[in-house]
């Protein structure tokens, strides 16, 4: 089976043979060949090589989230991200946006619709578990909206401040 | 002895006050606000009372609601934790007035130390040496300026209120003076609802170190060491330790007694926290007293062998001090890590959501004061911290081992951790030699990315988890089994088989 994966944001291309309860990596230098054995709906031990390893596995079908020996990584299936509804994030073109990183409230708004932006111009205050943060332009541009105003409960999803980027020479989203 | 203790805050800290509430045989009540009802200090709790909505202002801060909820409970004394109303010298004297125990000093000496300004007065007149900079706060902007050229970029912007890194800004030049102080200032009154500001020398390579105190009503003031608490971010500590390295028995002596001294200056009671400044020739430099239990006091009990809890309790009840400065002698190292809903590859941006898995660390000289539980949704409304991991150990060195190893054993999904950003510090060769100051994180650490060194690894577990569905909603199924790839292959293309 060829998988196609993104890991921490890393486009890795994966060929595994699975049996039983085998999977074997083929790798360019030797095939890694691991067994496993779930220990519960968040927790999976492997065995490779002989080592031991325990995962823990969280997140659902779109990224896993996954801790071995301290350390996590996101992985999740580039083809679901092909899929994903358009419109959020590298999004094609256009007006791009500006989103609040976390739950939070606004504190203050530095732009004003019309305005002209420069990237890394601080646009918006936010504040959450009582942490003021910044948040900035990403690139040159023009604010066409403004979709918050102070004292707003904003979540991560919503977008406060639409931009429409200054048209520059061959610009590509690498996402 | 009191029969029932109100501890008027939430999350970690008020799960380890009760801690020591339930060991001396006394009922604890907790109070929550609509975001906490089923939090861990809540459900622990002998007896919970609602306060009200989430926002701070209408439940944890809320001195009406907390005093009633004392009374209709019949608690007879408060114990305020960390942050919240701890330092809040008008909670204390409403507690005063209702005739109810606050833990902690009497209102008049918070209200003092409280304020930096009158603190540095007081340590001035009390032989205590207090940082360079305003003795008062200062609104007019000019005058900031002015004071800030006189004792030279960088400055610290600081509310006079202020604590636990709120309301605190660095101002490396000019351009930056006005702006920090208004936000900072905007901060403080939304942290402390004080608004004002005043400003200091700023050390950029210098190392905090604080020392507990305890004094009781009978004029005794003892100190019980050092903690270095110089590895922070956003001016919060995040890892502290004893004892602290660079002193030698003979600074570790004269600060000890410039701590006593500054206690008692100030007429303090109860435990107590006098920080210092160390700069990089070993001079030192009174910066605050916090009048509360600190974040990181568990380090204390562990190379000291005692409850601060137990002492602050038996302080409060009227009782003599039980120790003496000769008997107290500190033994091994003592480590502990803050381990906050954050995250490190984002400007330690905090990270609320439903903890989905919780696996705490365990084994000989490891301690988890944790606040949350499998299944615990952390709010966005208070600060993010989920639990104080904590080792002992003989040596420093095997101390940093033993975290080493517990924070790769505590698995928290759901949210994001510090872990691996903790690890990566604490294996530093900076870190091991003991080269650590205030900038630590900045110098070695700002644009930190956790390594993917497993990525074989952790691949593979991505395919098993896929293969090995998760336990269905039923219950009585005996055995999950595993899967054919054809029930599992969901979006997969197959190409070829191997």
């Amino acid at each position: 089976m060829e998988y196609d994966l993104i890991v921490n944001s890393e486009k890795t291309l994966v060929e595994a043979k699975i049996q039983d309860r085998e999977i074997t990596l083929q790798k360019e230098e030797k095939p890694l060949t691991a067994s496993f054995e779930r220990v519960s709906d968040h927790q999976i031990l492997l065995n490779i090589n002989g080592t031991q390893l325990n995962a823990y596995v969280g997140g659902g079908k779109d990224v896993k989230t996954i801790i071995i020996d301290g350390r996590t990584y996101y992985i999740r299936d580039a083809d679901s991200l092909a899929q994903a509804p358009a419109g959020k994030k590298g999004f094609k073109g256009g007006a791009k946006t500006v989103c609040a990183p976390m739950p939070a409230m606004v504190i203050s708004i530095l732009a004003k619709e019309g305005q002209m932006v420069e990237k890394g111009q601080k646009l918006v205050i936010v504040s959450a578990m009582k942490m003021e943060t910044s948040l900035f332009a990403p690139f040159d541009g023009k604010v066409t909206k403004i979709n918050a105003k102070e004292g707003d409960k904003v979540m991560p999803t919503d977008i406060l401040v639409d931009i429409e980027q200054k048209k520059e020479p061959a610009e590509e989203t690498n996402e | 002895m009191f029969k029932k203790i109100l501890i008027a805050n939430r999350g970690e800290i008020a799960v380890r006050v009760m801690n020591t509430c339930k060991d001396m045989g006394i009922k604890t009540v907790a109070v929550y606000s609509e975001a906490d009802s089923k939090a861990a200090h809540v459900l622990f709790a002998d007896e919970a009372v609602l306060l009200g909505p989430s926002e701070p202002a209408q439940s944890y801060l809320n001195m009406d609601k907390v005093i009633k909820a004392a009374r209709d409970t019949g608690a007879v004394a408060i114990h305020p934790g960390y942050g919240f109303l701890s330092e809040n010298h008008e909670f204390a004297k409403r507690c005063e007035q209702e005739g109810i125990v606050f833990i902690g000093p009497s209102s008049d000496v918070i209200r003092d130390l409280g304020d930096k300004i009158t603190s540095r007065k007081i340590m001035k007149k009390g032989n205590v040496p207090v940082t360079p900079g305003l003795l008062g706060s200062e609104t007019d902007i000019a005058i900031l300026y002015q004071v800030a050229d006189e004792i030279g970029y960088p400055v610290l912007v600081k509310a006079t209120a202020g604590g636990g890194g709120k309301g605190i800004r660095v101002v490396n030049a000019k351009d930056e003076l006005e702006e920090a102080v208004a936000s900072a200032s905007r901060e403080a009154q939304n942290a402390f609802g004080n608004s004002e500001v005043y400003i200091e020398k700023f050390f950029t390579r210098a190392r905090h170190v604080e020392f507990q105190v305890l004094a009781d009503d009978f004029g005794n003031t003892i100190h019980l060491y050092e903690r270095e608490c110089s590895v922070q971010r956003r001016h919060q500590k995040i890892i502290e330790e004893t004892p602290c390295l660079v002193l030698t028995d003979e600074l570790r002596k004269e600060m000890g007694q410039a701590a006593v001294r500054a206690a008692k200056a100030a007429s303090y009671k109860n435990a107590g926290t006098v920080e210092f400044l160390l700069d990089e020739n070993n001079r030192f430099y009174f910066l605050e007293i916090n009048t509360r239990l600190q974040v990181e006091h568990p380090i204390t009990e562990m190379t000291l062998g005692l409850d601060l809890v137990r002492h602050q309790i038996e302080i409060a009840a009227g009782n003599p001090l039980s120790l003496k400065q000769e008997d107290i002698h500190p033994r091994g190292h003592s480590i502990e890590c803050r381990i906050y809903a954050e995250d490190p590859e984002n400007g330690f941006m905090p990270s609320p959501g439903k903890i989905t898995f919780l696996k705490e660390p365990s084994g000989p000289g490891i301690r988890n004061d944790a606040g949350v539980y499998q299944g615990v949704e952390v709010p966005v409304d208070y600060d993010p911290i989920l639990s104080k991991l904590v080792t002992y150990a003989e040596t420093r060195d095997q101390a940093i081992a033993k975290m080493i190893k517990a924070l790769k054993d505590y698995i928290v999904l759901g949210v994001k951790t510090p872990m691996s950003f903790l690890c990566d510090v604490l294996e530093s060769k900076a870190f091991k030699e003991g080269q650590v100051f205030t900038d630590f994180i900045d110098v070695h650490f700002s644009d930190w990315k956790s390594n993917a060194e497993m990525i074989d690894a952790a691949v593979i577990a991505y395919i098993a988890d896929e293969l090995a569905g998760r336990a269905a909603p039923a219950l009585n199924a005996k055995q999950t089994g595993v899967p054919t790839p054809w029930e599992t292959l969901g979006n997969w293309k197959m190409t070829k088989v191997g």
